[in-house]
């Protein structure tokens, strides 16, 4: 088993490796990455937000939306999380009695 | 051949660590161990993601220099500064990460309260005896 699991990391390493041969080079100025759309946010954050950080502006403003359904990921997980942890507390006290 | 290693051998570094955890979740019998191991593969997805952002050069971090100097808004050199998308990306993928290891170790909790173990194959024992 630990045998297989072995081979298939293993696989699955080299067919990633093959995969990066086409990547741009490591701080590569002109990849896809840094040309595509990244240059209109440089551009238009401190005019279209006012804010400096434009990792900032990206996050809360033009990607509001997806904040605000992160912080609903948030909340779902602290429900998952609290509601487990009572719901074994609880039955265990009905074990007690 | 040198210089398409040296631009290349980061993008391997984090197939390494994602192939670690990877075979981890495989064939590690402990529950918290394949936690780990799931932790480890989204460190590394997370790695290759900021690693696209790095520019070579007179490069600093994408605050906007000069922002509040009273000139308004003017010319942005974009070579100046990372690229701030897959900074973005990574905070989102870290939460989701925080939310993933925190549902994971609250059922491993259960598991452990109802089963007295942490591995697989005793837990998978103990459920065929009934």
């Amino acid at each position: 088993m630990k045998i297989l699991s072995l081979i298939t990391a293993v696989l699955v390493g080299a067919v990633l490796i093959y995969g990066t041969l086409d990547m741009p080079k490591w701080g590569d100025p002109h990849s896809p990455a840094n040309t595509h759309v990244s240059p209109y946010y440089l551009h238009h954050s401190l005019e279209h937000m006012a804010t400096p950080n434009v990792v900032t502006s990206v996050l809360a403003d033009y990607r509001g939306y997806d904040t605000l359904g992160e912080t609903t990921v948030i909340f779902t997980a602290g429900m998952a999380c609290i509601l487990l942890l009572r719901a074994g507390r609880k039955r265990r006290g009905k074990d007690d009695v | 051949m040198f210089e398409f290693i040296v631009g290349h051998y980061n993008y391997w570094m984090y197939v390494g660590l994602m192939m670690i955890g990877f075979y981890a979740m495989m064939a590690k019998r402990n529950l918290i161990k394949k936690i780990i191991g799931m932790n480890i593969f989204q460190s590394a997805i997370i790695l290759f993601y900021i690693s696209t952002s790095v520019k070579r050069g007179d490069v600093t971090v994408p605050i906007l220099e000069h922002a509040h100097d009273g000139h308004g808004a003017h010319a942005v050199d974009i070579m100046q500064y990372a690229n701030p998308l897959p900074h973005v990306l990574m905070l989102t993928a870290i939460v989701v990460m925080v939310a993933t290891l925190g549902v994971a170790v609250a059922v491993t909790i259960m598991i452990y309260r109802s089963y007295q173990t942490l591995e697989e194959d005793e837990i998978i024992m103990s459920i065929r005896r009934g």
